[in-house]
């Protein structure tokens, strides 16, 4: 099992946090992993972008051209990124600030309505978790446990009270994402 | 960050050059912040091993600062570093040329991006020249190891530190924004104390210690203004060159037993180039790699020995075409040799590669 994801949307929403935890979560099922940002001069609310490769193999390239997932926070990285997805592949987007939205056939395409899931819980950070959990409901590569577990090494220890927060922010995410 | 040795972890490769320095007894880090490597400064700025194992770390006020700064604590027979990204190792050159002159060791990190001049910050190669032809003044080198994964950019730290001492000679690890900035699995070297002053009397006794016991006065210096002794030392400075030739040439190979194509490629353009074979491989097609690990020494002699096998080689690069010149003069023209590269911070693609490879030594499908 290979699976080749990119995460893009805004500077500010937790994309290369997401990535991060993502292949934290990799690392604690056994896999080999690769995260490689798109690093630059970005800003809030500039473009950002990261390539996460979880693995059963070694991992040769950390940079493809191609993928098995998507994850697009925005119009721009839809744009950028909806013809990368390999036929067969995944699309996840948030509905939100999409004015036009994925129209490929073949491949899957999920929404997700993160950004306003999180503005109604009253907790607008959970954001990226949400949509973290969606991927995990439809390409379940790693297990919710070892999110959490994942959460546990990359969050520092005083804010270790939060993960119960985005745990449920996870099957939050898990329970509204929609196939189309 | 917990200090098991065996436990894996997951880091970008600048962090992980920054806790190798820690780890493998370093004294001291002198550096100025430049993208895409300030993780190395901001690492060694979180973990303060000043208050651990006493290693320094200094911001100096610019990259001539630094290159100095470790002219000066290499002169003391001290294992010392430096890091930067292109623009400001080219600052550093002047101070290089006179290490490499007055055979003072120390570790120079290079995280490349593209140039000429200030250039991008994002991932490059366009520095194999400047690394590999000396890029000071006169005839001198440096020992230039390429890592291709945060693993080595771990690695190659201390393994830096000990060739460097061993030949008295400044040693670069030449890396790019691509592995500096990647977070892989590493496993961190174990912990091994600084050098006592004891052991750097004796495991440098031409360093600057301290005049104890009599001893003759050790001259650290480039500067010899008689031609017959000054010819005398670059004669002395060629010998350990073909010494270092003869014994430290470090080369990786995939899949070249049955090869009828190689690829020749270094660092992360080697990872680019391990996903085209396996795509190629699957489709039937026979290509194989050749990864340098040392840049120089260069690994000439299994080069030529693989050019007499293949019916092509591809000298695979991220910038205009600098190492094929050395895979040239390996190979001396006996099968067609051919380059592909992207500049100014645009890092190909392995599909990217697998067509420029199929067209440029024309392979039928």
């Amino acid at each position: 099992m290979t699976e080749e994801i990119i995460i893009s949307g805004f500077g500010g929403q937790g994309v290369l946090s997401m990535g991060k935890i993502l292949a934290y979560s990799g690392l604690m099922e056994g896999k080999e992993v690769s995260w490689m940002p798109a690093y630059g001069p970005e800003q809030r609310g500039g473009t950002a972008n990261v390539t996460v490769i979880v693995s059963d193999e070694r991992i040769s390239s950390p940079i493809v051209s191609t993928y098995d997932t998507a994850i697009i926070l925005n119009q721009p990285s839809l744009e950028k990124f909806e013809s990368a997805v390999k036929p067969g592949g995944s699309l996840i987007y948030d509905g939100y600030g999409i004015s036009v939205p994925p129209s490929r056939t073949d491949i899957n395409i999920y929404e997700i309505n993160a950004m306003d899931a999180a503005a109604e819980s009253g907790n607008p950070k959970s954001f990226n978790m949400i949509v973290l959990g969606g991927l995990l409901k439809v390409r379940p590569i790693v297990t919710l446990d070892n999110v959490i577990k994942a959460l546990h090494k990359t969050l520092p220890e005083r804010h270790h009270h939060l993960i119960p927060a985005n745990e449920a922010a996870l099957r939050m995410g898990m329970d509204i994402i929609l196939k189309q | 960050m917990e200090n098991n040795s065996s436990e894996v972890l997951l880091m970008k490769g600048n962090e992980a050059i920054a806790h190798a320095a820690i780890r493998c007894g370093c004294d001291g880090y002198f550096g100025y912040p430049i993208t895409p490597q300030s993780e190395i400064l901001e690492t060694l700025a979180v973990e303060k091993p000043w208050e651990t194992t006493g290693m320094v770390v200094l911001q100096a006020e610019s990259e001539v600062a630094s290159i100095n700064m470790i002219y000066g604590g290499g002169g003391c027979g001290k294992r010392v570093m430096t890091s930067s990204s292109s623009p400001g190792v080219a600052l550093m050159q002047e101070g290089i040329a006179y290490m490499a002159g007055a055979e003072i060791p120390g570790l120079i990190v290079n995280v490349q991006r593209g140039g000429p001049g200030l250039g991008t910050i994002q991932p490059s190669q366009g520095d194999y020249f400047q690394a590999t032809r000396g890029g000071g003044n006169g005839d001198y080198y440096v020992l230039v190891l390429a890592p291709a994964s945060v693993q080595e950019m771990a690695d190659f730290v201390d393994l830096s530190f000990e060739l460097s001492f061993k030949y008295r000679i400044p040693a670069m690890i030449l890396s790019d924004g691509v592995i500096g900035q990647v977070m892989e699995k590493v496993v961190l070297p174990p912990f091994k104390p600084r050098r006592t002053e004891e052991e750097i009397l004796r495991e440098c006794p031409w360093a600057s210690t301290g005049r104890k016991g009599g001893r003759p006065v050790n001259v650290i210096t480039s500067l010899e203004l008689k031609p017959e002794a000054m010819e005398k030392h670059n004669l002395h400075l060629q010998e350990k060159y073909q010494l270092i030739r003869e014994r430290e040439v470090r080369y990786e190979e995939t899949l070249t037993d049955d090869a009828d194509y190689l690829i020749v490629a270094f660092g992360s353009a080697a990872r680019i180039a391990q996903k085209a074979i396996s795509i190629m491989r699957a489709e039937g097609i026979r290509v194989g790699l050749l990864r340098p690990i040392t840049l120089w020494p260069f690994p000439t002699q299994r080069i030529s020995e693989l050019a007499g096998r293949v019916k092509g080689i591809m000298s695979f690069e991220i910038n205009a075409g600098q190492m094929v010149e050395d895979v040239c003069l390996a190979v001396e023209g006996r099968t067609p040799v051919t380059h592909y590269g992207k500049m100014g911070g645009i890092v190909p693609t392995p599909d990217e590669l697998i067509q420029a490879l199929t067209e440029k030594l024309k392979i039928e499908k």
